[in-house]
């Protein structure tokens, strides 16, 4: 076990899951109300070769010791919350959450989701449903007949019948997590609760800090290219760095062996 | 039996020691906040009875790099970077202070503010813990303010301060977990002085150029200890062959 070569291969390992989080981040630049991700680096333990302070001889001291530090791993995914641009689609029933809070979904098998992505639309049975076809909760559904339905800030949903009359069929909720962070993305652009999240505080958007709901816009990814952009060519580098270090670790041993046989 | 080779392999060993600590810092270029290790040789003479002709070399840690990484702009308010010199204390696995420069910190469900992998961030007076919150900001001086969760905008107030020391450099020392702690196993006392950025991150101090050449020289250096031990070798197969041809 050569520690050269182990360490220099944990760096190229590391550098090979980032470049798979920036690829699902480039890959993702135009999904609505995405959230970027970015890697946690962090140094693996240190292994102490010799303690500092040790004795040399009887009457002397090493006044410095040698650690050997192991290399490195991923510690943590973070999921970038900040608000992404809200460009204006002028469909009826799509929704940007502005500020903090989720839309909840919920799923077929009747447990809840939370998402960012307002792009909904109708089913054969007039039911708010996201573009995968899960219904919104609080369940909002639009009766025969109606001529057009409006979305207010505050989460209102109202529907003007063929008589010109306006009538409230429903209010979007959103919920709120202590520790976003600490949700669960499940694809489909899709979060469930975790024991890290915290459990969901619902209310009316607008009121006790939660964002306010705006009516024919989506929350575009908040995907920055450029900086993922200078992120791949940093971590390509990186990892050939790495392994021109394990070239060269393994061109030493090669030159001991040849050398001493 | 040529005791140069013995010593000729002291050498090789330890390079490759400080082969792999600089692998080590290599692996660490995107670690946010990492400090990179430095190697240096010591002679160590052999003691006893004889001429005082060899010497080992023993690889020894020259200590820690403590100059600035660059600093990257994130955006994130939980992210933050000590600006010049100065340290952010959490509590290590070991229960004991220590000291870091990684600031993407976060916060769990609990309301305790933590570095990436987990490690409570302190204040003065122990873990630092907020409320639950919808916003969470940085001042300049670790003062964290929240907007606790269910209120409206204005109710931001100041919840705790983050511990921010400067102990001196050539007291500090790097752990098995990468923290630093001062060598005499004291607390250094918070300092005023220091302050952070937030929405930046400071990047690894490990300068790619540096660390190539550096490999490219251990490389080198290694050869050179191989060459050494190949001559011991050669000598030794001379002497046993006149030996051999002389009976």
């Amino acid at each position: 076990m050569n520690l050269a070569l182990w360490s220099a291969k944990t760096g190229l390992d590391a550098q090979n899951t980032q470049m798979a989080i920036i690829a699902n981040n480039l890959a993702n630049a135009n999904t609505t109300g995405y959230k970027s991700q970015r890697a946690a680096f962090q140094d693996l333990m240190y292994q102490n070769i010799r303690q500092v302070g040790a004795q040399s001889t009887q009457n002397t001291q090493y006044s410095t010791g040698l650690t050997l530090g192991t290399g490195v791993r991923i510690v943590a995914t973070e999921t970038n919350y900040t608000q992404g641009s809200v460009t204006t689609t002028n469909g009826a029933l799509d929704v940007a959450v502005n500020g903090r809070g989720f839309l909840q979904i919920t799923m077929p098998d009747g447990t809840l989701a939370y998402t960012r992505d307002g792009s909904l639309t109708l089913d054969s049975q007039g039911n708010v449903v996201t573009a995968s076809g899960y219904p919104l909760q609080p369940a909002v559904t639009v009766p025969v007949g109606t001529q057009s339905v409006t979305i207010g800030n505050d989460g209102v949903v109202t529907a003007v019948s063929a008589s010109n009359k306006a009538t409230q069929i429903g209010q979007i909720q959103l919920a709120d997590f202590v520790n976003e962070q600490g949700l669960q993305p499940i694809g489909n652009n899709l979060a469930i609760e975790s024991a890290a999240s915290g459990t969901p505080q619902t209310g009316t958007p607008g009121a006790n800090g939660l964002g306010t709901v705006q009516e024919g816009s989506l929350e575009t990814s908040n995907v920055n290219t450029v900086t993922e952009l200078v992120n791949m060519i940093e971590c390509q580098r990186a990892y050939e760095m790495n392994s021109k270090a394990i070239t060269t670790a393994d061109q030493m041993l090669q030159y001991l062996t040849t050398n001493l046989s | 039996m040529d005791r140069g080779l013995y010593v000729a392999m002291t050498g090789a060993k330890q390079i490759m020691q400080a082969q792999a600590v600089n692998n080590h810092n290599i692996a660490n270029i995107d670690t946010v906040g990492f400090r990179a290790d430095a190697v240096s040789f010591v002679s160590q003479p052999i003691y006893g009875a004889g001429y005082p002709t060899r010497v080992n070399a023993v690889a020894s840690d020259a200590g820690t790099d403590f100059s600035p990484g660059v600093m990257q702009s994130t955006g994130r308010d939980l992210d933050v970077a000590v600006n010049g010199s100065g340290y952010i204390a959490v509590r290590g696995t070991d229960g004991k202070e220590a000291y870091t420069r990684a600031g993407d910190l976060r916060v769990n469900v609990d309301g305790n503010v933590t570095t990436a992998s987990g490690l409570p961030v302190l204040s003065e007076s122990g873990p630092l813990n907020i409320p639950p919150a919808t916003t969470v900001t940085v001042g300049n001086d670790g003062t964290i303010s929240v907007v606790p969760l269910g209120l409206a905008p204005d109710a931001i107030s100041p919840s705790d301060r983050i511990k921010l020391v400067n102990p001196p450099a050539q007291t500090l020392q790097k752990g098995d977990d990468g923290l630093l702690r001062l060598k005499d196993g004291t607390t250094a006392p918070t300092d005023p002085g220091v302050s952070l950025t937030s929405g930046m991150l400071e990047s690894s101090n490990v300068n790619a150029a540096q660390s190539l050449i550096n490999m490219i020289e251990l490389q080198r250096l290694y050869e050179f200890q191989v060459r050494s031990m190949n001559s011991s070798d050669q000598n030794e197969q001379t002497a046993e062959q006149l030996m051999s041809n002389n009976s």
